[in-house]
């Protein structure tokens, strides 16, 4: 079973490029050449520079911004970022594939409807999304006015400004990116093979879980990797929702390049952070070919 | 392979209590989605230029809408900018995943890790390398440097999007195609495009939606005719959330959900 | 002879014509967002016919990354005060050609001469303002003087401060009898523990806009900015504003032209239109800043003048952040370390 959506070396249909194969790849390479390798070239060679007193680099080689970067403090606060990250996508896992899944098995009508209804939300602003939140989620707010008045709690709940609402924030901005991959997976499962599998005395629960969830692995995969890279990095909503009281691994980094100025040390810290990525992927991926 | 175009045949009974079961959580999470939505459009009507405390009712908001023009023109740019990044997006990612799926190139995970950078480097980290690299190579800043950064981190969404779909693709399809005589780029665009449909739909509303709301990496790529909508937005947050933000979102939203609830258009867009 | 006035045609000409190119036609501002009112750039527009690309930036922070990152050269920046000093040391503006600003004179004399800017070459004031300790006078009945009383354990989870770690150390420095731009490592270390105590009392840290927590309720008390607690009274009475007893700066927002500008002319047109008292009523009533022009605030409302924030009275003689140099990292290291522990 694939673990990641990757090109299969096993694909015995992919054959070996000819002119066109280079041809069409070409526009994608030169761009991720031109704007991903570049910039990332960039960022390397500042991240062994030191620095002046505006935070600028000064072209002196040194290794002291790498030794920082190891330091137990932002180990510990890139764990915190990792574990938000982790909690935001097993949450969406489970509150976006059935959403996807029933969209998908709805008329084609009804689908694309339902489909952009999902991301239509997410053209408002983020910022006045989040005050919205707030509103909702404040000691005033709707939340508590509601249940307070439902005689269902007795105090207002402190949500806003702890984990809970930070959770609720990201979980929220990340939801329609676990729901539209895993949704253009579902999509193409033919009914046919549900069918199949109840006429051969399958539960609907085994159904789901041995037919219908291994056929949009890929699905889920992708939303995976499309919600929990971006969201290691996020710390607008934790500051806005959750009070700014807990570091993340982007404020940290940003720090680097407003208050802190020091450049050097948050390419550094980008660098490193990238690179951690890129091991992780390639080590996915080697076990995602050894399963199979 | 192909499903029917009407609706799916009713489904067992077992299976029918689970779809009910998905049908309301699938309003649940719609709920979850639109809560902050309807709020915000509430709040369009606050009296209180602040827009933090409910105060009254009021429909000044939308009339000085009309006269705003940073307003206004900051929405028009972030729509430029977002449909020109959707399009390439789009072509750039589902030809990219075409061609790592159909082709073994020597250095094929090299690319796919590549495409995958822009998803995980910071945005700020993103932006100040690419603002240095444009001035490197003296490039005015403004619409096309924006842009260019846009599309540098949208289409690895598409790209991913459509992969996951090629995943379960019958490879018999494209032969059949060229058997039947049509050259390899036909087939793609009459063949498997078609297919692929779903997963581009996603992966360009995605593509679309990160455009619209990305604040950071535009800060840096932007000249000073390019404002968008979330820089000015950003920059109201000392001042207050001016009710007309809460306005013009709410007529954005409003006429779009209208757009999609009742046009015909989007049949055309369905997947076979 | 002749030829002799051939030639002074010909640089008289020259002369013109040069005179016309510099006549700019276009301005770039990099500013805060929303500090520059609409009709104030309109009216600039409409009366010398010079289009404003008004480009914008939300900390000053992002303004110097921006700048440094190789941003458009812009003509006119707006930075604080530490920040201009940083710029002045390292030689990146252009000095002020006061011919061409007859109306500096409305500036007040307190605002001159500053220490970021001794010679008064390259900074023209715009705003000021002071940060300080709003009090919800209707949930707190007790005496809220500084710092150590805003932060008393009694306060705990009903306090909301800037997320500028700067001012938070500095309140720190004040409490402990220390000067608020001697930012050492040794001083950091003895104001880490004073912090740590403080921390546990804020419910949540907010610089952009810490009335937002104030007026839901969520709090009660605040270390904000001046045009905060200014905007909080406006809307309510009830809020107050006290400049801490143990210390209190001001910080001033500046004009300046940046080293590469390309329309020097129209920059100083722009500044010397700003120093209107007429242009700078407007920004004044737009933003309860402290505004340093001594003529606009003759036109000030009463009410305006009565606003504890924008014009607090205080015999206290306010220092200004001095340009930090290589500390800024070591005060972003510690609040930093200071959150992840909690």
């Amino acid at each position: 079973m694939q673990t990641l959506p990757l090109p299969d070396a096993e694909n015995t249909h992919a054959r070996r490029p000819r002119l066109w194969g280079w041809l069409l790849l070409t526009p994608m390479l030169a761009w991720l050449l031109l704007f991903v390798v570049v910039p990332m070239g960039i960022l390397v060679v500042y991240s062994f520079c030191t620095r002046d007193d505006l935070g600028r680099v000064v072209f002196a080689f040194s290794w002291e911004n790498y030794g920082r970067v190891f330091e137990p403090i932002y180990l510990n606060i890139l764990w915190r970022s990792v574990v938000y990250a982790a909690l935001t996508t097993a949450i969406c896992v489970a509150v976006g594939y059935p959403v996807a899944w029933f969209i998908a098995r709805q008329r084609e009508v009804v689908r694309n409807r339902l489909l952009l209804l999902v991301m239509i939300p997410f053209w408002t602003s983020f910022l006045i999304r989040t005050y919205a939140w707030i509103t909702i989620l404040k000691s005033e707010g709707l939340l508590n006015g509601f249940l307070l008045a439902a005689g269902a709690i007795p105090a207002p709940l402190d949500i806003l400004y702890t984990p809970a609402a930070v959770v609720i924030g990201l979980v929220y901005a990340y939801l329609p990116f676990m729901i539209l991959p895993i949704y253009g997976s579902a999509e193409k499962l033919d009914n046919a093979l549900v069918e199949a599998a109840h006429d051969l005395g399958a539960g609907p629960v085994r159904a789901f879980s041995e037919v219908i969830v291994p056929l949009t692995w890929p699905g889920i995969a992708a939303g995976t990797l499309l919600v929990f890279v971006p969201a290691i990095g996020m710390f607008a909503v934790t500051d806005l929702m959750g009070g700014a009281k807990v570091p993340m691994i982007g404020n940290v980094i940003q720090n680097q390049f407003f208050k802190a100025r020091n450049w050097p040390f948050g390419a550094a810290l980008g660098v490193v952070f990238t690179l951690m990525f890129v091991v992780a992927y390639i080590l996915v991926q080697r076990r995602g070919r050894a399963h199979r | 392979m192909s499903s029917p175009s009407t609706s799916r045949p009713l489904l067992p009974s077992g299976l029918k209590l689970l779809n009910w079961g998905f049908a309301a959580w699938t309003t649940l999470v719609f709920v979850f989605l639109y809560l902050p939505i309807l709020v915000l459009v509430g709040y369009s009507f606050n009296t209180s230029r602040l827009n933090i405390v409910w105060e009254g009712f009021t429909l000044r908001w939308y009339a000085d809408l009309w006269g705003n023009t940073p307003i206004l023109d900051a929405l028009k740019n972030s729509l430029i900018i977002a449909a020109f990044t959707t399009l390439a997006s789009v072509v750039i990612g589902t030809v990219g995943a075409w061609m790592l799926y159909r082709y073994r190139y020597r250095f094929s995970r090299v690319i796919q890790t590549l495409v995958c950078v822009p998803m995980i480097m910071p945005e700020i980290v993103m932006g100040i390398s690419l603002l240095i690299f444009f001035t490197v190579l003296h490039l005015q800043l403004g619409f096309l440097t924006v842009i260019i950064a846009h599309i540098t981190f949208c289409f690895p969404f598409v790209l991913v999007a459509v992969q996951a779909r090629l995943q379960g693709l019958d490879p018999a399809l494209e032969e059949a195609a060229l058997d039947l005589g049509a050259t390899p780029v036909k087939a793609f665009w009459l063949v498997i495009v078609p297919c692929l449909r779903p997963a581009i739909l996603s992966g360009g509303l995605m593509a679309f939606t990160l455009s619209m709301d990305e604040l950071i990496v535009t800060f840096f790529t932007r000249g000073p005719g390019s404002a968008t909508l979330p820089t000015v937005v950003y920059g109201m947050a000392k001042v207050g959330l001016n009710p007309m933000l809460n306005a013009l979102s709410a007529i954005f939203i409003l006429s779009t959900i209208a757009f999609v609830l009742f046009s015909e258009n989007l049949r055309k867009l369905s997947s076979r | 002879m002749k030829l002799l006035r051939i030639l002074a045609c010909i640089v008289f000409a020259a002369g013109l014509t040069a005179g016309l190119r510099a006549a700019d036609k276009e301005l770039n501002l990099f500013a805060w967002s929303e500090y520059i009112p609409r009709p104030v750039i309109d009216g600039f527009t409409k009366e010398t016919g010079i289009k404003v690309n008004y480009e914008t930036f939300a900390s000053g922070e992002e303004m110097l990354a921006k700048m440094l990152a190789g941003g458009t050269a812009y003509d006119l920046v707006q930075p604080p005060d530490y920040i201009a000093e940083a710029l002045i040391k390292n030689k990146l503006l252009t000095p002020l050609d006061y011919k061409q600003l007859p109306n500096f004179k409305n500036i007040l004399p307190e605002f001159t001469k500053m220490p970021h800017d001794p010679e008064q070459k390259f900074t023209v004031p715009y705003m000021t303002g002071t940060v300080g300790i709003v009090i919800n006078s209707e949930k707190v009945k007790e005496p809220v003087a500084g710092y150590a009383d805003l932060f008393s354990p009694k306060h705990k989870g009903r306090v909301v401060a800037v997320d500028d770690g700067r001012e938070l150390l500095v309140g720190a420095l004040y409490t402990l009898g220390i000067k608020l731009n001697d930012i050492t490592p040794a001083n950091i270390a003895k104001a880490r523990p004073v912090l740590a105590e403080w921390f546990k009392t804020i419910k949540l840290f907010d610089s952009d806009s810490p009335k937002t927590a104030l007026l839901n309720g969520d709090v009660d008390l605040g270390l904000v900015w001046s045009g905060e607690a200014a905007t909080l009274w406006n809307e309510n009475k009830k809020f107050r504003y006290v400049l801490p007893s143990e210390g209190a700066h001001m910080f001033v927002d500046l004009m300046v032209i940046p080293k590469d500008a390309k329309h020097l002319s129209a920059a100083h047109q722009f500044i010397n239109y700003i120093l209107r008292p007429e242009v700078s009523v407007l920004i004044s009533d737009e933003f309860p800043y402290t505004n340093p022009n001594g003529e606009a605030r003759k036109k000030l409302t009463a009410e305006q003048l009565a606003n504890p924030a924008s014009y607090p009275k205080t015999d206290r003689k306010l220092d200004t952040f001095r340009h930090l140099g290589e500390s800024g990292a070591l005060i972003d290291e510690l609040v930093t370390d200071l959150k992840n522990t909690k």
